[in-house]
């Protein structure tokens, strides 16, 4: 009685475990938890407060690495600053690249600004093309195909539930795109500067001018003729706001904006990153309002 | 009668008119037949032209085993600098830490890496490649160039899919003792090494041909625990045979956004008790670790990392202890400067020998970008002694060091 009580605790373990996922930020968590639904366990290396390229690659990750079946990583080099030192040290064949279990959303994205040269005496540039496509959310649902599909192969008897939670999410999804798409077209004409190119998915899919950055190279703090330089140009171009990520000093965007009759706004870059943005939709809500009000 | 008539003649009909349906099919078919042929055949022409080009366009081939998509990760790492310090360099250069190294022999060469004279110092070029191997090994080389020697500092490799959180490394490597060990000179928050790493263990640090293991616990809370079997301690130790058997436990917690990590280490071998009575005994090397680091924003962090070891010795005359720790405060203020300090204490010596063996560091580092480094090095060094009398050191030193090319993130 015992042993059949034992074992059928055991087999319903079993029944009922988990494909436990490790996703590098909260938007590929959030993506992840809407097509696994309850068979999977979604946790987060990177915090939303933090800059996404230099996130500290702590001990206390590694077990999280360690202990995942999946990895779900942005890619485009994003993470190049601290995921490769953990997955060397996380010990789990699972997940390191070239493994079923590597997931890189930037494979089944169109990448924009692919340089045609790459040197570091530009700044941090990104070989791959800009990474930042997160912040488009027409690119949403590429990532939740591929997500699907891994977790189909990784788990493969629950494949259909995988592909009826991937098609729900997807009809609510292009249901929210199209909302969103009819509430941008009034942001149109807007002219904007940045403090990274952080934003250029979201400004390139919606027709809004990106007239420069804060930073002088990607990577490199502002420098004072740099700054100057950009208040001449956003007042020749009629740019009123200052596109500012929840990471950096705000110093200088608040100089600017004072010198240049603009205003500063705080863009979330991710699920998290400010009060509100709780959820997918949540966070292109507010962008949206910060943007375009 | 007439009934039968009929029937006949509507199956007479439609019999007829079945053969026209029938007729008009048959053209329809040859019609698509005729299509379909002619599209084959431009395909196959379109082909034919397609493979003609093709020939036409390979004259010589010079690519055919070009393998550069494989070329391993390389970069290069240079450190120089530049010194003033309150001595002369041919007195530097006899230097000692009383009960703890010895000044060098008449003829010999100091034993000094980093920074060793007045004035500028070259002190060394490194080139790192890594490489994915095949599907089970992942390899890693570092050369380490001097002006006069060119070494390999590291050469290993390391598995890539054991189970179990297993991982194996083989080659000659960096032991994972302690904190620092197994960091580069390059990565260290200050350009000299700890004292009581130079007291007790060597230069050269822990770093030998050999073998290690480590395994992860499948755990929420990092817990890893090595173990490595390596050739010897220092250059100098007997080589008879393997003789260094070291082994660490490590652990972090975080809480909030400070990340501790913790860690104890013992390093058991043998070494010469004295050149002139041969007598090999054993060593122990027990290390104490501790890091805690508050992150203040992306860019901006709070380090406080300290470690102690302790080295215990067979004598014919019975154990003899001695011991030292350095702790330091680092402050990274943004992506461009950070500052810190650390003190070095040598605390426990021979009976007869000083047991106030200490140092003071202040450094502040300018980095004008991720892969460049300034920095400006101030010490205040009361550990040495020079012909056989005590001498305080205060040196200023100024140095630059960039890591170029496709170099690997560091570790935490």
């Amino acid at each position: 009685m015992k042993i059949t009580v034992l074992i059928t605790m055991l087999l319903s373990v079993a029944l009922f475990a988990k494909v436990n996922v490790a996703a590098t930020y909260n938007y590929l968590g959030e993506i992840t938890k809407e097509v696994g639904g309850n068979n999977v366990k979604v946790v987060v290396l990177a915090s939303p407060k933090f800059d996404p390229h230099f996130i500290v690659p702590k001990p206390s990750l590694l077990p999280k690495i360690h202990n995942a079946d999946m990895l779900v990583l942005n890619g485009a080099g994003v993470e190049i600053g601290w995921l490769p030192p953990l997955l060397k040290r996380a010990n789990n064949s699972h997940v390191i690249s070239g493994a079923i279990g590597f997931v890189d959303a930037s494979l089944v994205i169109n990448l924009l600004d692919k340089p045609m040269s790459v040197s570091r005496a530009y700044g941090d540039v990104h070989p791959e093309g800009n990474p930042h496509f997160s912040l488009d959310p027409h690119n949403i649902i590429p990532i939740a195909m591929l997500i699907a599909k891994k977790l189909q192969a990784i788990d493969s008897k629950n494949s259909d539930k995988y592909q009826s939670n991937l098609d729900g999410f997807i009809s609510k999804w292009n249901s929210f795109l199209t909302q969103f798409d009819a509430d941008m077209q009034e942001c149109k004409t807007k002219k904007v500067v940045q403090y990274h190119e952080l934003y250029r998915y979201i400004l390139g899919r919606y027709n809004i001018g990106s007239i420069g950055t804060v930073e002088p190279l990607p990577g490199v703090s502002p420098s004072s003729k740099h700054t100057i330089e950009l208040i001449n140009k956003m007042k020749e171009n009629g740019v009123n706001i200052i596109m500012q990520d929840v990471y950096h000093e705000r110093k200088t965007a608040k100089f600017i904006a004072s010198k240049s009759n603009s205003k500063v706004r705080i863009i979330p870059h991710d699920v998290g990153s400010v009060d509100g943005a709780d959820s997918l939709e949540n966070l292109y809500n507010i962008i949206r309002d910060r943007l375009c009000h | 009668m007439i009934k039968h008539a009929l029937i006949l003649s509507t199956i007479a009909s439609m019999a007829l008119f079945a053969n026209d349906e029938i007729d008009e099919l048959k053209k329809q078919i040859a019609q698509l037949q005729q299509h379909l042929s002619a599209i084959e055949q431009t395909q196959k022409l379109n082909a034919q032209k397609e493979l003609n080009d093709k020939v036409a366009a390979v004259n010589r081939s010079g690519s055919s085993f070009n393998q550069s998509a494989f070329l391993p990760d390389m970069s290069f790492i240079l450190d120089t600098s530049a010194v003033s310090r309150n001595m002369k360099n041919s007195d530097y250069e006899t230097y000692s830490m009383p009960g703890f190294t010895e000044a060098p022999t008449d003829g010999e060469e100091p034993e000094i890496p980093f920074n060793k004279d007045r004035g500028f110092n070259f002190n060394y070029a490194e080139v790192a490649l890594h490489s994915v191997v095949d599907p089970y090994f992942d390899a890693d080389v570092i050369f380490h160039i001097r002006s006069d020697a060119l070494e390999i500092e590291e050469a290993f490799v390391t598995t890539r899919e054991l189970p179990y959180g297993l991982r194996v490394k083989a080659g000659k490597f960096r032991s994972g003792f302690g904190r620092i060990n197994a960091i580069h000179q390059h990565a260290w928050n200050f350009t000299s090494q700890p004292l009581v790493y130079e007291a007790l263990i060597g230069v050269e640090g822990i770093n030998s041909a050999g073998i290690q293991m480590q395994w992860i616990a499948p755990t929420d809370t990092y817990l890893m625990i090595g173990a490595e079997a390596m050739q010897k301690l220092t250059p100098e130790s007997p080589n008879e045979e393997n003789n260094l058997y070291i082994g660490y436990i490590k652990s972090s917690v975080d809480v909030g956004d400070t990340s501790i990590l913790g860690g104890v280490s013992l390093a058991h071998s043998k070494y010469f008790e004295d050149e002139t009575a041969s007598i090999i005994n054993d060593s122990d090397i027990y290390g104490l670790e501790l890091t805690i680091k508050t992150f203040l924003d992306s860019y901006s962090s709070i380090t406080l990392q300290s470690e102690l070891l302790s080295r215990t010795q067979k004598t014919a005359t019975g154990d003899v202890t001695q011991a030292g720790m350095y702790g330091e405060l680092v402050y990274k203020i943004n992506t461009n400067y950070s500052t810190g300090v650390r003190y070095d204490s040598l605390y426990k010596n021979l009976y007869n020998q000083p047991d106030d063996l200490k140092r003071y560091t202040a450094i502040l580092e300018y980095k004008p970008f991720e892969f460049s480094k300034i920095r400006l090095q101030f010490t205040h060094d009361k550990s040495k002694e020079f012909n056989g009398k005590r001498n305080d050191i205060n040196e200023v030193l100024l140095g630059i060091t960039i890591e170029a090319g496709a170099h690997g993130a560091h570790a935490f």
